[in-house]
This record gives C-alpha cells, sequence and structure tokens, in this order.
C-alpha cells in the first residue's frame, strides 16, 4: 500500500487525525506495522460488520464511551441478506439493501476496512497486514464460509454456479440470470443440510423466484433439490403458500454432491438433473478467521459459547458472536445475531468495569416473503436458566397476509437502524 | 479560561467530578447499563426502534407510554388475549425478565414522534372525523393513564390504522370489556377513514 492511498486509508477508515495526533500512528503511516494504533485506554476490537458486529460496535459505544472500540471489516457497504431474495424476484433493487458505516462512526467506532488475518489468544491482539491492533477484549462476528469442496465442480465453477447467499454481486448477477432464462426453462435451487444461515431463506426464495417465474415466465419450472428431509422451517406456511405455486417441484432428501456448468447438470445422490439456471447454496462453516483462530470446535464448523457472555469456551477473553454460533437453541439468523451483539456489548462493557455480566436472552424475530405483497413469520422467545439459552416459546403467524408484510417492512427499518444508524 | 474563578460551588464541581473519576475505576459509576430496565430492554429495539422509538411506519413506538397500559399489554399479549403471532412469545420472555422494569424503562424514555409524515388532506380529514375519539384519548390525543387509556399523538400510522382495523373486526383482546365502547365506536367508521384518522393522530406533536 502505497503512502499516498494510506493516508487516504485512513481519513476512509475513521482511523485518522485523532490517532495520529496522539502519537499512535506518528511514525508508522506507510503501512500497518508493529502496534500501529497503540491502546490508550480500555479498548474492544470487532471483527466483522454484520449483523452481530456491526451492533456489538455501536453498543459498546453507547453502554461505555471511555471504552474505545475498532472494527475491522474488509467491505466498505453493509448490504443487509434479509430482503434480498426480493431483489432475485425484481420487487427490490440491491440498493435498497445497501449502507454506509456513517452511522457507526458518529458514535465513536474506529472502522478500518481490512480483513483480520489471525487471531494471538495469548498477546490480545489481531493481526492486520504487518501490524496488530492490541484488544482488552475481542468480538468475532465472521458470518459463515461456504464448503465449496463439498460439491464436487463447485469451487472451480464459482463464476457460473452461484450461491447468492452472501447478499451483493452475486445477489445481482442471480437475478439477471433468472431475468433472461427463456420461458419454458428450467431453474434448479440446492439447498444444504442444516445447519447453515438462515433456516427458511432457501424456502422464501423458492416462494420469490416461483413467483417471478408465474408471473414473467409461465412456462418455467423451478427444482428445488433440499440435502433436507423436508422443509426445515415455517413448513406448514410454505407448504400453504406454495398451493399458488403449480411450478414448484419439490424434492426433499436430495442431496446435490455435484455441478457441472459444460453440461448444465447437477447431480444428487441418485440422480441427475438438468437446469437453465442453477443456483447452489452451499453447506457452511464459521468464517475463515474462526476456523484459524482455533475458535470452531470438534466438528471444524461452528463455534461453541458461554450462553451468557458468548466468550468462547476455547478461548477466553474473545466473544464469537452470529451464524458462527452452535450450541444454543437460536437459528443462525440477522435478529439473532443483533440481539447477540447487544447482549455481548453489555458482557463486555461489564466485565470491563468488574461487573457481573447481565443474563440476558436473545429473541428471533423473522419474516419470510411469500409473494410480492405477503409474508409469514417465527418468533422465538427464549430466557436463561442455569446458565443456558433456553426456548420458551415459538410462535408462527397463522397464514400469510399484506399486514405481515408490512410489519416485515417495519422491522427492516428499526433493525437496520438499530444496528448501523 | 481566564474569566473563571473557582466559586465554592465549582470547586465542589470539580471534586465530585474527580471522585465521579475515581468512583468509574473503582465500581463503574452509574451509566445506561444501571438503569433501570435498560439491558432487559436491548432486544426490543430491534422492532421498536432505540429507547422503543420505532422510525417506521408499522411498528408502535413505546417510548414515553404509560407504565401501566404497557404492563397490560405484556400481559394481555402473554395471556393470548391480545393476540399477536410475534408479541406473545416476547411478552413472555418480558414476563420472565421483569415486566416492571421493562415498562418503567419506555415509560421514562421521551417519546420521539414519528418521522412517517402523512398527506395535509388526510390530516385535515383525519381531525374533523376525531370528535369522538377525543372524548377518552383527549384533546391532543395524550391519554389518560389513569384509565390505561394510550396516547396516540405522533404513533405510527400503520401501526394506529392496524390496530383500528383490529378493533373494528373485534381481533385485539375479543372480549375485554374494557374494549367494548371503542369496538362499537370503530364499527361505525368506514375503512377509508381510519387511515385518516391514522395520518391526523400520528401528525399530532
Amino acid at each position: 500500500m502505497s503512502a499516498v492511498s494510506r493516508r487516504g486509508f485512513l481519513r476512509a477508515s475513521g482511523l485518522g487525525l485523532g490517532v495520529l495526533a496522539s502519537g499512535g500512528l506518528a511514525g508508522c503511516a506507510t503501512s500497518m506495522k508493529g502496534d500501529f494504533a497503540p491502546k490508550a485506554g480500555p479498548r474492544v476490537v470487532v471483527i466483522g460488520g454484520g449483523w452481530g458486529g456491526a451492533t456489538a460496535a455501536k453498543y459498546v459505544r453507547l453502554l461505555d464511551p471511555k471504552v474505545e472500540v475498532i472494527l475491522v471489516e474488509p467491505n466498505r457497504e453493509f448490504i443487509s441478506c434479509p430482503f434480498s431474495n426480493l431483489v432475485l424476484a425484481g420487487v427490490r433493487t440491491i440498493d435498497s439493501l445497501t449502507m454506509g458505516y456513517d452511522g457507526l462512526r458518529k458514535h465513536g467506532v474506529r472502522i478500518i476496512h481490512e480483513s483480520a488475518i489471525a487471531i494471538e489468544p495469548d498477546q490480545k491482539r489481531v493481526r492486520l497486514g504487518e501490524g496488530y491492533l492490541q484488544y482488552d477484549r475481542l468480538v468475532v462476528s465472521p458470518g459463515v464460509d461456504f464448503q465449496l469442496e463439498q460439491i464436487e465442480g463447485l469451487a472451480q465453477n464459482q463464476d457460473k454456479v452461484l450461491h447468492a447467499w452472501k447478499a451483493g454481486p452475486q445477489t445481482v448477477q442471480l437475478a439477471q440470470q433468472i431475468a433472461a432464462m427463456p420461458d419454458g426453462g428450467v431453474f434448479v435451487l440446492s439447498i444444504p443440510l442444516a445447519a447453515y444461515r438462515c433456516p427458511p431463506g432457501p424456502y422464501e426464495r423458492t416462494s420469490m423466484v416461483a413467483w417471478y417465474l408465474k408471473t414473467n415466465k409461465p412456462r418455467s419450472k423451478l427444482i428445488v433439490l433440499d440435502a433436507n428431509p423436508n422443509i426445515i422451517s415455517k413448513a406448514a406456511l410454505f407448504r400453504a403458500a406454495w398451493q399458488a405455486y403449480p411450478n414448484i417441484d419439490y424434492r426433499g432428501a436430495s442431496r446435490v454432491v455435484g455441478v457441472d456448468p459444460g453440461n448444465k447438470e447437477v447431480r444428487t445422490e441418485f440422480d441427475k438433473v438438468r437446469y437453465d439456471v442453477v443456483n447452489v447454496i452451499p453447506p457452511q462453516r464459521a468464517g475463515a478467521i474462526a476456523v484459524q483462530a482455533d475458535l470452531v470446535g470438534g466438528d471444524k464448523r461452528w463455534c461453541e459459547v458461554n450462553h451468557v457472555t458468548y466468550e468462547s469456551v476455547k478461548h477466553p477473553g474473545i466473544h464469537v458472536i452470529g451464524d458462527a454460533t452452535i450450541g444454543l437453541p437460536v437459528p443462525k439468523s440477522g435478529n439473532i445475531a443483533n440481539a447477540m451483539g447487544k447482549i455481548t456489548a453489555a458482557s463486555v462493557v461489564s466485565l470491563i468495569n468488574g461487573k457481573e455480566p447481565p443474563a440476558i436472552a436473545p429473541g428471533n424475530t423473522c419474516y419470510s416473503w411469500v409473494s410480492d405483497r405477503e409474508a409469514i413469520a417465527v418468533v422465538n422467545a427464549y430466557k436463561i436458566e442455569n446458565g443456558k439459552v433456553v426456548q420458551i416459546e415459538q410462535k408462527l403467524t397463522p397464514a400469510q397476509s399484506p399486514l405481515v408484510a408490512q410489519r416485515a417492512i417495519g422491522w427492516t427499518q428499526s433493525i437496520w437502524a438499530d444496528v448501523l444508524a | 479560561m481566564s474569566a473563571m474563578r473557582f466559586t465554592p460551588r465549582l470547586t465542589a464541581l470539580a471534586a465530585a467530578l474527580v471522585l465521579g473519576a475515581w468512583a468509574g475505576h473503582a465500581a463503574h459509576a452509574a451509566g445506561p447499563l444501571d438503569e433501570r430496565g435498560a439491558l432487559k430492554s436491548v432486544t426490543c429495539a430491534a422492532c421498536h426502534g432505540q429507547a422503543g422509538n420505532s422510525r417506521s411506519s408499522a411498528m408502535p413506538i413505546i417510548a414515553g407510554q404509560d407504565a401501566a397500559y404497557l404492563k397490560k399489554q405484556i400481559e394481555d399479549y402473554a395471556a393470548g388475549k391480545r393476540l399477536s403471532a410475534e408479541m406473545e412469545p416476547y411478552a413472555k420472555q418480558v414476563l420472565n425478565l421483569g415486566v416492571d422494569d421493562v415498562a418503567a424503562y419506555f415509560a421514562s424514555r421521551r417519546r420521539e414522534p414519528t418521522p412517517i409524515a402523512s398527506p395535509a388532506d388526510a390530516v385535515a380529514r383525519g381531525r374533523s372525523a376525531a370528535a369522538q375519539c377525543a372524548i377518552c384519548h383527549g384533546p391532543q390525543g395524550q391519554g389518560d393513564a389513569a384509565k390505561l387509556i394510550p396516547s396516540l399523538a405522533g404513533q405510527a400510522p400503520g401501526y394506529l390504522r392496524e390496530q383500528m382495523l383490529l378493533f373494528k373486526q373485534d381481533r385485539r383482546s375479543p372480549g375485554d370489556p374494557a374494549l367494548t365502547a371503542v369496538k362499537a365506536l370503530l364499527k361505525t367508521i368506514p375503512d377509508e377513514t381510519l387511515g385518516d384518522l391514522a395520518a391526523y393522530y400520528s401528525s399530532l406533536r
């Protein structure tokens, strides 16, 4: 990185004059070398600026402005996965789901748009470039990464076989592929075995693509190859919604094991299925930094945490939140990550101040669209019992309706602000 | 700074600040963490907005609402009297955490009126249709805490309209005798006027 771009980076990251003036970066302004932002007081570093990490960063600042917060996130914009299935159906634009991080900066969160390359728990530091950041407490919200190797042909064809399971360029590309598909074409969606990010997401995607095809390409059909034996979330409500979509051919217990873009064919354990457009949602694990830092358990996929503080059971001082966690009876959802971010912020601030962390359980509100104007929802409430998160109740909306869809829109407006504003 | 003199009052203030800072290191000074109900309420913000000030049309603002009213709603949701798939589980969660603390927290927040602006003609029509509403909810829609009648002023318009529809269809708290009169009244009001009333009450400050 050149000196000029480094200065530009410092300006854009908010790690600018304040730190320079305090002498922290004066001697190493040309690269991130050594301790490039020395710690002056209690500091929390957050890795990952998604639903969990951005929320945690903001709430640490809200709860205790004496604590310095540095958020490490390579992307300069936040793109919401919730509602991104509407982009595939042409109902929403990706721009309407794209937000900046300036709201966090207003809370005094310093943002470094880089990837954390390693964590050194013994030294309490995070490696970035050739330098490092020291922390008193670290919050890791790494999201998921894809296990491409589990499907033959996937790793070498990532440009042709899209996941669109992290909202962004792939969402737009898949929407374009669906729009360009001839009427009469076949869209194939592959769903991995649970656990994966957003349990109802693939079924919402099925609903929205089916709605789009029914409306725009009535001779087309949609084949859903689900590795799970049946729909794993809101099953009765999705089944009811799909009565309106005879173009859906849902096949449970159909795990995709290979994809061949040359022949436009996917292979399950028993069958071959031809497609015109394919969307493979690959099996997933915690984001790479969690694996690199040995935060994952024996399954080498997910991170086990304390149910009250979200502190890793493997490395004290490191808190893991969001989709990367396992062992709590909660779905891998944005709402849960947001709740974990707030609870973790309260824990971290309590621990820094020598107080006992509060025992607060998360909650889950999850809306799914089933057409351009109707949605359904599931809500899960929890409590802490003997130090563990326990579900109190799960409740589903009685039926799909436009009123639920209006509340879904209300939820995005509130929660996006809670994460970022 | 040159004009500042160390009056006894300022000296006392400075001493208090120093002591406060010292206490902060020793045991953490009272901050947002220590405010009654604050931590128990953090998950509510996902829908109801920060400190209960929802900025959306569909999700209600609960900041500044009377605590006894809020508590009754939580109890009714949890008991399945006020019907809501979303709120029934959360109400049970709030009861588990301590409803008095959560209600006190939101009641003590300053209400920021909805930023959703309604068309001026709808607001005007709503104003002229609101005479009967004002008998219970007050001339400024401020409600009557003693009778558990909520404030409507500055409330989110989508939420107000949805609730009026639910009253009209007897789908909000069916059988609650306290709501007989409001339901009878709303049955006489056409659906399109409900949108005007929502526009009017959401516009009040």
